[in-house]
């Protein structure tokens, strides 16, 4: 089960400079955090939609299809209800303001979906290092991309062979359920410890730390088109921003 | 004027030290944290340039201990109390960081997946240059140098995810030869193996000795060390022997004694009374014709004769009632390709079974189908005649257990009896019941005594025998048993094969998979082999042994003793076996 779902194609996005990418990532957050109107998030969706398209990560979003609906319409329910009152919960605002949250929430999940799907763990670490990121942390960053994989499968197996002993996680009240997952918890986070403490030794034995300034084998010179892009998306911030200052992205009270 | 001479003469001789001995050792003693007994005691050892030593003992005789003190993993990263001198090339590595370490001493860990840190190959080779602070220009050749060197070239851009175990396995050591370490340590490399990928690693540890590299292997089975210079053997945090193989190797009884499977041709040889070392097959096979002329003239075609087991073999298939028959069974993982296609097995009460293959085959696809920890669609399994998929979990249970190849992916009890007493209470048994299945159990894994003890403090053996044990309390009329012996030193894996062979003795038919060979031929009595999800042979185990080309085919060696045999016409699969049959006969 990849959690890193890098798919190697050469489009436009993947050669895109990393720090470009991960300041694209930062750029969606920012706009979207400024509009609530269902219709603010259009433009947005459209761009991701394509990029979607153009760079093949089409499989990540199709594996990942019941989470965006249930994002979506989870939160545009519960927001309503949370913005509803004196009885009304289904209100013509109430209804924009959840499905804008639904919206919100989808468009951020789908831009770490593009970008992990365009973005290798260590260009990951190159565009977190322009941004001034330490080296441990960004290498402990990235490294969890790798070790939670490994982790998911420890925890698939150990539900397995509880299982086969006739653990049932489905009976039971809340608690007595969280209470099962006791032998499940235990081995899995025996061999957690294990597996991080072989590779941290396997790290320091490939020189990990040697060097205060480690060189990088990958190479990203600037180009044009980073530029090009660079703007865009300052353009595209700015836009979002304009929206929240003239009220075009907010809902109408 | 004259410190200056001696500085230089002493300089000169370091010069001369580091120009011949790439490792030495000096009284090296190690305690780990919170241990009351030291894992090393005094350790000594000089290894030339281009020397290549194997270090054998049993599971915790300090053979790791030995090698992580090479690159200062003991003591910069293990904490415990050190005492002793290492120098690298003459070059003592007291007060050395690990990373510093890296350069001079490359080390490949027995768990590859903890090891690989990258999402492509080429990166993965470049990771310890980078950490070293490496130019780019340089990185570029010495990338082409190491992956050309392991037979991965062409694989740049591949995941390393996506590659098998044994390619997993020659990346790591590919990833520690980029930085050219005079010494490259191999940690039990292929443990976690199959026998392609074990084949692979070994055939490449030969080509990095013809280079001229220093190696230290340690391994648990003797056959593979044959080529080195020089072995080691440890007890109990001593070393106890420094041999060359010849002389090393026909000490059977010690190398027993120590947890080592001693080589099969010199088991062969000392029982027909010719104490010799013996390096290959064909080696044997002239010795045998020279002592007992009678079989000179033996051979293949003019023998044929296959020897009467003095346990004769049951049918393969259909001996007993019908436990287990799987029908028209195929199967794939969501978005994937077919791991199981159109599988029919039937599996009779009393069996002995190995399912062998490589990795990725639909070994343990097929065996979690009949515990039903898969649906199977399309195809229908019977438990003892009764459709699998409507039968409770309890009822499954009762026909058919599954251990795990990794007993800590079930242990999480505070002592041994309740991690025994987990599943019958879930099933609903009454106190009186599960206590006395607990003694039962116990008892038949030989873990009657360690009942009030913390499972995590236990060997890895008896965390074995303790999640057999805990399958066997639900009384299971079929055990399923992934891989029982990876991980364990002979001596635990023939305690664990003697238990396995006790509990099909009493009656419970019993499915192993496994890539040991020696395991196969001795133990099972019907051998399964599987290929891309279809069944490639399914017969008699000595049938299969007979088979030469399925089995290169397969690339699943067998026992030299089988080999041996062979020569002489004869299915022999044990040391007894052959010894018995060249008595009858010379």
């Amino acid at each position: 089960m990849p959690i890193y779902r890098y798919i190697d194609r050469a489009s436009f996005v993947h050669r895109l400079h990393p720090t470009v990418k991960v300041l694209a990532l930062f750029i969606v957050f920012w706009s979207v955090y400024w509009v609530d109107r269902p219709v603010a998030f259009l433009p947005l969706g459209v761009i991701l939609l394509t990029l979607a398209l153009l760079t093949g990560s089409g499989p990540n979003f199709y594996s990942l299809r019941w989470l965006f609906i249930i994002i979506v319409t989870s939160t545009t329910i519960s927001w309503m209800l949370v913005f509803g009152h004196r009885g009304a919960w289904v209100t013509h605002t109430s209804v924009m303001f959840g499905l804008g949250r639904g919206l919100k929430l989808a468009e951020l999940l789908a831009a770490s979906v593009l970008f992990l799907s365009t973005t290798k763990v260590e260009e990951f670490m190159v565009g977190l290092a322009r941004l001034g990121v330490p080296y441990r942390a960004r290498f402990a960053i990235t490294l969890s991309f790798r070790l939670a994989p490994l982790f998911i499968d420890s925890y698939l197996t150990v539900i397995d062979a509880e299982s086969l002993r006739g653990l049932d996680f489905s009976e039971g009240r809340i608690i007595e359920r969280m209470r099962r997952y006791v032998p499940v918890v235990i081995p899995v986070f025996m061999g957690a410890l294990r597996k991080a403490n072989n590779m941290a030794m396997a790290l320091e034995a490939r020189g990990f730390g040697a060097n205060s300034r480690p060189t990088s084998f990958i190479e990203y010179p600037v180009r044009p088109r980073d530029i090009a892009t660079f703007v865009f998306l300052i353009g595209l911030g700015a836009g979002y921003f304009a929206m929240y200052v003239t009220g075009f992205g907010l809902i109408p009270q | 004027m004259k410190p200056i001479e001696s500085t230089d003469a002493a300089e000169a001789a370091n010069d001369r030290e580091a120009a011949t001995v790439a490792v030495e050792l000096e009284d090296v003693t190690f305690t780990y944290h919170g241990a009351e007994q030291p894992a090393l005691i005094g350790a000594r050892l000089r290894q030339a340039r281009g020397e290549m030593i194997g270090i054998m003992g049993a599971s915790g005789a300090g053979k790791s201990t030995l090698a992580k003190c090479l690159n200062r993993i003991i003591p910069g990263f293990e904490d415990g109390d050190f005492h002793g001198v290492v120098r690298i090339g003459g070059r003592s590595l007291d007060g050395a960081r690990v990373s510093d370490v890296a350069p001079m001493v490359g080390m490949v860990f027995q768990d590859f997946e903890a090891q690989l840190f990258s999402t492509n190959v080429e990166h993965e080779v470049a990771f310890a240059m980078e950490q070293v602070g490496m130019p780019r220009a340089e990185m570029v050749g010495r990338i082409a140098d190491a992956l050309a060197a392991v037979g991965l070239k062409g694989f740049e851009r591949r995941d390393p995810t996506s590659l098998s175990g044994g390619e997993k396995q020659r990346l790591a050591i590919a990833s520690v030869m980029a930085l050219r370490p005079s010494v490259i340590v191999l940690d039990e490399p292929t443990t976690d193996l199959d026998p392609e990928g074990t084949a692979e690693v070994f055939a490449l540890i030969r080509r990095l000795r013809e280079q001229g590299l220093s190696l230290v292997v340690i391994e648990h089975e003797a056959e593979e060390l044959r080529g080195c210079d020089r072995l080691l053997l440890i007890r109990e945090g001593r070393v106890i022997a420094d041999d060359p193989p010849e002389h090393l190797m026909t000490r059977l009884d010690l190398l027993e004694e120590c947890g080592v499977h001693p080589p099969d041709l010199n088991h062969v040889a000392a029982r027909l009374g010719l104490r010799a070392h013996l390096g290959t097959v064909a080696e044997a096979e002239a010795l045998v014709r020279k002592h007992f002329p009678k079989l000179a003239d033996i051979h293949v075609d003019s023998a044929g004769e296959t020897i009467k087991t003095p346990d004769p073999e049951p049918a393969a298939a259909g001996q007993g009632a019908p436990l287990v028959e799987i029908r028209d069974l195929s199967f794939s993982y969501p978005a994937g390709a077919l791991v199981l296609d159109k599988i029919g097995l039937t599996i009779a009460s009393g069996e002995f079974i190995a399912i062998i293959g490589q990795n990725g085959s639909g070994k343990t696809t097929l065996a979690k189908h009949i515990v039903r920890l898969l649906r199977c669609e399309p195809g229908k399994i019977l438990l003892s005649g009764r459709d699998r998929a409507a039968m409770r979990p309890a009822e499954t249970a009762q026909e058919a257990g599954y251990v795990f190849q990794n007993p800590d992916h079930q242990i999480f009890a505070a002592t041994v009896e309740d991690e025994v007493a987990f599943g019958p209470r879930n099933f609903g048994l009454d106190a009186d019941e599960i206590e006395r299945r607990c003694a039962e159990v116990l008892q038949a894994v030989g873990l009657e005594t360690a009942r009030r003890s913390d499972p995590f403090l236990l060997g890895k053996g008896e965390r074995q025998r303790l999640a057999v044990a805990s399958v066997l309390a639900l009384k299971p009329r079929l055990l399923i048993l992934d891989e029982p012996t990876t991980g364990l030193d002979y001596r635990e894996q023939r305690r664990m094969m003697s238990l396995i062979a006790d509990l099909n003795r009493a009656g419970i038919a019993i499915v192993m998979i496994t890539h040991t060979p020696w395991l196969v031929a001795e133990y099972a009595r019907r051998v399964v082999l599987m290929r891309r999800g279809r069944k490639l042979f399914d017969g008699p185990v000595r049938e299969f042994f007979a088979q030469e080309e399925m089995l290169l085919s397969a690339s699943f060696r067998p026992p030299e003793v089988a080999a041996l045999g062979r020569r002489f016409g004869a299915s022999t699969l044990s040391v007894d076996e052959f010894v018995n049959w060249v008595q009858r006969h010379a």
